[in-house]
């Protein structure tokens, strides 16, 4: 037996202190990752990943506490009250589940953060105090308050800077990882200081053990060990499955935003064709017109009796031509107001302009715009969706012939140009009206910007993106004589993305 | 009058669209010339004869609504049928109202075509008619000297031989010769007769002092 009243001396293990600061830094970096999931996450994925979550970080936090109590070694043997040991783990996991709760919370503000820390705090305090009265031994435990005090102090402030460094990694900003990591050290010494503030805060008189005997179990250093091997395991594992689940969050992203800029693509095109009605109806009832005339007189050839078969062979050859040109013109606009995926083919860039000038012919007349095509000869077929193409030069003529429609002083022309350009086809669109308006300038590809008292502002910002999903660029130079549009598609079929 | 074979003009730009118009209007028997523009039309060398012209309202470089304008514009009365593959009620009535004599909407029906094409034909014809006379009259009243003409306007307006000397200051014998010289030239039956040809000429009736 120890004698009366003199304190035991304690000293402590190294590696052993060692594997708790590990696991406080890995605590704390999942603590970090897991922010992130469960602010991301919506419904049951966030409940999962809150309960996940905090019992991984809380079995860390607990780990820490006492494999850091397990690194100090004392001459007496020092057991452990397994229900009070629970109990601490049980604190540790709540403690982690609030800090999740108060960092995915849609705002944090200074007071929110200062209350959720001081709450946090305790309860890390609470949690180390509590893991110290589950040790039982021969000797009574005093406690230093000032160091006790300090104690509560570093586990508030460490959590203030805890909720800060998650609440800023809980968006997942790319390429964080390193400066997690950073975040992860910092945090783990921090709760590690906290720790061995509270140790060195008590002081052991050998006694007669007072405290209930009964549920005490003896931890062996192989038990350490083992303590700290899960704790690490499951860490690890919150980790991995919160980038794997991550990974799929950002492909699914990826998918939905391609979806929803065809989908507005799609929106685009049907507002277009909105507005090209009246030529549409002009383009299909040309031929009809033709057709009806035409059968028109084979029927009057026929009823004549003596039908002169030349002409009449005639007829009903343009008629089979005009019915298949009807035909051209309503698949034509079928595929425009078609949804789809796009559908990338080779294909001549001159044949897509010309396409589209049929389409916008009406309307230009009716504006009083004469359209003029320049396109240069044995272009390169370029890679591309016909119909995003063409939605794309139809934005681009049908601008240029309401930016004309209040010319007065000069002809209204708009030019259409394709040339070779390096690896690219260049395409042009020029106006002859009064250009843009250099303010405007810098925003025409804005979504929801217009210059049009009916437009909604989509049609340049989804012709853009098209462009650019083609690996092309699309813009406007400044200083020519009315508004000159160009873009770029790229030749080289790799490029192409 | 030596009446000649009545023509029909066709101004579309769609090629297909003008023949089988042609076929058409072909098949009942009348003469059709085939236009890709308005000014086409407008260089072509028209022949003298009853007339109607098959306009499309889109057309390159002018509307067919602005050309029936710089028609009526140049003097010439050629009626017009329009046809138009889009069209609205403000350009029926704009067309109508600028003296158009149908509007017909493509496709269209055949009898409508030709109907239209029957009574503008009928239309040009009665103008040209009336144009015919008025030309005959004006060559009858150049044949007139000039006393015989300042009397012309003062029987019209239905003066005694006595009151026309009174006016213009000269014997009412002198007068009476003008007048049936006059009344000859102009080939004229009766006084009433002679108010309609002034009338048709546009001559100015002066009121009786």
């Amino acid at each position: 037996m120890i004698s009366g009243n003199a304190a035991l001396t304690g000293s402590y293990d190294l590696p052993q202190v060692a594997l708790s600061v590990l696991i406080a830094i890995s605590a704390s970096y999942a603590a970090l990752d897991l922010a992130g999931r469960v602010t991301a996450t919506r419904g049951r994925a966030q409940l999962t990943w809150l309960i996940g979550g905090s019992a991984a970080m809380g079995i860390g936090i607990w780990a820490m506490h006492y494999i850091g109590m397990l690194a100090f070694r004392l001459p007496v043997p020092v057991e452990y009250d397994w229900p009070t040991a629970l109990l601490s783990l049980l604190v540790g996991i709540l403690c982690s589940a609030f800090a999740l709760v108060v960092v995915s919370r849609r705002r944090m503000g200074l007071t929110y953060a200062l209350i959720g820390s001081a709450m946090m705090g305790c309860g890390i305090a609470a949690l180390h105090y509590i893991a110290m009265a589950a040790m039982r031994l021969p000797a009574e435990c005093r406690f230093d308050f000032r160091l006790v005090a300090l104690s509560v102090v570093l586990a508030v402030v460490f959590s203030f800077a805890s909720l800060w460094l998650a609440f800023y990694f809980r968006d997942e900003p790319q390429n964080s990882a390193w400066r997690k990591l950073g975040s992860a050290l910092v945090m783990g010494v921090a709760t590690s200081a906290m720790h061995y503030t509270g140790m060195a805060a008590a002081t052991f008189i050998p006694a007669a053990p007072a405290l209930d005997q009964s549920h005490a179990v003896s931890i062996s250093s192989l038990g350490t060990l083992g303590i700290a091997a899960a704790t690490l395991q499951v860490l690890g594992l919150a980790v991995l499955s919160s980038l794997v689940d991550r990974r799929f969050d950002a492909q699914g992203l990826e998918l939905a935003l391609t979806e929803t800029r065809l989908e507005l693509a799609h929106v685009a095109r049907i507002a277009t064709m909105g507005e090209l009605t009246a030529s549409i109806a002009h383009e299909i009832n040309q031929p009809l017109t033709a057709v009806v005339n035409n059968g028109n007189f084979a029927l009057r050839q026929v009823a004549s009796g003596a039908p002169n078969l030349e002409e009449l062979r005639e007829a009903i050859a343009e008629i089979v031509n005009d019915g298949t040109r009807a035909s051209a013109v309503i698949s034509r606009i079928r595929a425009l107001l078609q949804k789809g995926a796009p559908d990338r083919v080779e294909l001549d860039i001159n044949e897509v302009i010309q396409e589209v000038t049929i389409l916008v012919r009406h309307e230009a007349t009716l504006s009083g715009v004469s359209v003029r095509l320049d396109l240069a000869a044995d272009l390169p077929r370029v890679l591309g969706d016909r119909v995003q193409l063409q939605q794309v030069l139809i934005n681009l003529v049908i601008n240029g012939i309401e930016a004309m429609r209040t010319l007065t002083d000069r002809p209204r022309e708009l030019l259409v140009k394709s040339a070779k350009n390096a690896d690219a086809v260049l395409i042009q669109v020029q106006d002859s009206g009064k250009g843009l308006d250099p303010e405007q300038v810098g925003r025409i590809f804005e979504p929801f910007f217009t210059t049009k008292p009916q437009g909604i502002g989509m049609g340049l910002s989804i012709s853009r993106s098209i462009i650019e999903s083609h690996g092309g660029r699309l813009w406007t130079v400044p200083g020519s004589s009315g508004a000159l549009f160009q873009f770029t598609l790229p030749t080289d079929g790799n490029s192409v993305s | 009058m030596n009446e000649r074979a009545p023509i029909v003009f066709v101004v579309d730009d769609d090629p297909s669209v003008r023949r089988s118009i042609k076929r058409l209007i072909g098949s009942v028997g009348l003469q059709v010339e085939l236009f890709g523009s308005a000014q086409e039309f407008l260089l072509s060398k028209r022949p003298d004869a009853p007339s109607c012209l098959v306009l499309d309202i889109r057309l390159p470089g002018i509307s067919g609504l602005d050309f029936q304008h710089k028609l009526a514009e140049a003097n010439i009365h050629i009626p017009i049928i329009f046809i138009t593959a889009h069209g609205d009620i403000p350009m029926t009535v704009r067309a109508m109202k600028a003296g158009a004599v149908e509007f017909l909407t493509k496709p269209f029906r055949e009898q409508d075509l030709l109907d239209a094409i029957q009574l503008a034909l009928e239309r040009d014809r009665a103008r040209r008619q009336g144009d015919a006379e008025i030309a005959v009259l004006r060559e009858r009243f150049e044949s007139l000297t000039p006393r015989e003409r300042e009397v012309l306007p003062w029987v019209v307006s239905g003066l005694l031989s006595k009151q026309i000397a009174d006016a213009i200051g000269t014997s009412e014998a002198s007068v009476k010769v003008h007048r049936s010289q006059l009344m000859r030239k102009m080939a004229a039956d009766s006084v009433a007769d002679l108010v309609r040809m002034a009338e048709k000429m546009g001559i100015p009736i002066p009121k009786k002092p």
